[in-house]
């Protein structure tokens, strides 16, 4: 059985299926491309890129909670840059379409990396990080419509490229953040990023995290995606990624009928780098998930 | 960038979980791939369930490898190890490796001194056997742990005879000389001595580095095995940094699942290290 598994998130980008590696799971690939067929996936979402190079946050960095791990990377990243010069010739001769991940601290740093990337050979599109948790100001676009319309509509302005918004799930409305970056002439949402959280160290009752607090991530935050996700269906009529402890076909299939067009799959790579591809394998067979397959056949729209 | 050419998802048999005294285990697994590829310092990333309860892998340095069967040196300390400690044999390991970057083996001629402190032990007896082959003589293991029970069995650092010397310090003096393995190094070291690999907790190695700096001649090879909280052990996830020396004096960070887990010691910067909050262990 041969299932068409494109995905359409606009303004020319067609994914060949809908499952995608997320960004900050898969760095921008190249390690990833040694352990599993990253051709098969649908696509990459690179690790959140800024317009100079950032070393990070010190460490610890990561710790693990029930079914999920914070993480408090700082946004380690070479610049946007070195993307372009040393990695998109690259990702040009990969068949995987690479969308950049961009991260910034203001609406000039945002715009100056859309710049940079636009036109350049090997990258397909912009995900815009407008919900990274673990630098000061970082969440300030994502909690606002009118700020989050402000960096999409000048992003937009420079960038002919497929531009997607990542979405921050730590606001009140996530839907109203959707409609207004939908407006703003965002072509697809992402959603969800990371959860704020923070872990206790039982032997000196302090947070495990030097800042204090991190981004959840992995099978604990599925639920609480999900809802996010249906939320933002019912409010725009632009393409929906939905992210968020995705670890099989059955949690991606939540998703989709859910309602999300595509997905992403982050931690479980960690975990199991071949998840991905093995979903990819049993999305057009799945006899048991023919509520989904439906689903999928309808273009990823469900009435929810 | 990391090289992961030789990195491989594998799952295996369990051969066996021996109690070693002190709450020291030692896994052996039927793991073809990981056996040959495995060199001394490498680690793998080992699936404890085949649920996402515990979530991620953990890592584990390879012990020693003879065959297809490698082992692994644990003792349980959280969710994911207590786990591994009930596995019996027949049941199915699955693994992910070999991953980092290992211990150089190219030493010229002279004594290799060995600093082992607890868990650090894992490393040794692989890395003993690879620097016999290659011609080393004169091997010393100092091996440190809290109480003689917790101390890795002498005979097991040398996988057949190999003439390994193992020296013992324990916290307790319950065997070999009272105090931290630490102390035993200067006296190890001679001027011939053309190499020390370290492994242990990071204060140990903290403490290490310091008896180093102390000493005019020492080794010209000088490494150490590091651990750091991690997400995916092979470069992705960023998450296992380690502080290292910076040429500006900007904070410079390397990775410990790709960059290292062995270190020059000298290009680690131990007084950032020795100031950060104790890894988290679940």
């Amino acid at each position: 059985m041969s299932v068409d598994l494109r995905v359409d998130l606009g303004r020319g980008l067609v994914l060949d299926n809908p499952v995608g590696l997320a960004s900050g799971t898969a760095g921008y690939g190249f390690e990833l491309r040694q352990l599993i067929d990253l051709d098969r996936v649908g696509a990459l979402y690179t690790k959140g890129t800024t317009r100079l190079p950032r070393s990070g946050n010190a460490p610890p960095r990561v710790a693990e909670t029930s079914g999920g791990m914070l993480n408090s990377i700082g946004l380690q990243n070479p610049g946007v840059e070195w993307v372009v010069e040393r990695y998109a010739p690259e990702f040009a001769e990969w068949k995987v379409p690479v969308i950049v991940n961009v991260a910034g601290a203001d609406v000039d740093d945002y715009v100056a990396c859309a710049q940079r990337l636009d036109a350049v050979p090997g990258i397909a599109g912009i995900e815009l990080n407008i919900s990274c948790p673990n630098i000061a100001h970082g969440l300030d676009f994502g909690r606002d419509p009118a700020s989050a319309a402000r960096v999409v509509a000048a992003v937009r302005a420079v960038t002919g490229l497929s531009l997607m918004v990542k979405l921050s799930p730590n606001v009140t409305d996530i839907a109203a953040i959707a409609r207004s970056v939908a407006d703003a002439g965002a072509d697809s949402v992402s959603a969800v990023n990371t959860y704020v959280g923070m872990k206790i160290h039982r032997g000196s009752m302090r947070p495990v995290l030097p800042g204090g607090t991190g981004g959840l991530s992995g099978p604990a935050i599925r639920p609480l995606a999900l809802a996010a996700v249906a939320d933002i269906r019912a409010a725009v009529d632009i393409a929906v990624v939905g992210v968020g402890g995705i670890v099989d076909v059955d949690s991606a299939l939540e998703f989709f009928a859910a309602g999300a067009d595509a997905v992403q799959v982050g931690t479980v790579n960690f975990v199991d780098p071949g998840a991905a591809v093995s979903i990819i394998d049993d999305l057009p067979q799945g006899g048991r998930m023919s509520g989904g397959m439906e689903v999928l056949a309808e273009g990823g729209r469900y009435p929810c | 960038m990391s090289d992961l050419r030789r990195a491989r998802l594998e799952k295996g048999e369990v051969l066996q979980l021996e109690e070693l005294g002190g709450g020291l285990l030692e896994l052996t697994a039927r793991l073809p791939h990981l056996a040959t590829a495995a060199r001394p310092g490498e680690f793998a990333q080992i699936r404890c369930s085949q649920t996402f309860a515990p979530l991620l892998r953990r890592p584990f340095s390879v012990a020693w490898t003879q065959g297809d069967v490698c082992a692994f040196v644990f003792e349980v300390v959280g969710t994911g190890t207590a786990l591994l400690a009930r596995l019996k044999p027949g049941d199915v390991l699955d693994v992910l490796g070999p991953l980092g970057h290992g211990f150089s083996l190219d030493v010229p001629a002279g004594k290799v001194v060995c600093v082992s402190g607890g868990l650090g032990c894992a490393p040794f007896p692989i890395l003993a056997g690879a620097l016999a082959k290659r011609g080393a003589t004169d091997i010393i293991v100092l091996n440190g742990a809290a109480t003689g029970d917790r101390l890795y069995p002498p005979q097991r650092f040398q996988r057949g005879s190999l003439g390994i010397t193992v020296v013992e310090a324990t916290v307790d003096g319950s065997r070999g000389r009272r105090g931290l393995v630490t102390e035993l190094v200067a006296d190890a070291l001679g001027g011939d001595t053309a190499a020390l690999f370290a492994c242990g907790p990071n204060r140990m190695l903290v403490s290490l580095a310091r008896v180093l700096e102390t000493i005019t001649a020492a080794p010209a090879i000088a490494e150490a095995a590091l651990e750091a909280p991690m997400g995916c052990g092979f470069g992705t996830c960023l998450g296992c940094a380690l502080p290292v020396r910076a040429s500006s004096g900007d904070r410079a960070w390397a990775l410990c699942c790709s960059d290292g887990p062995v270190m020059p010691i000298r290009e680690v910067d131990w007084d950032e290290l020795e100031s950060m909050p104790t890894a988290d262990v679940a």
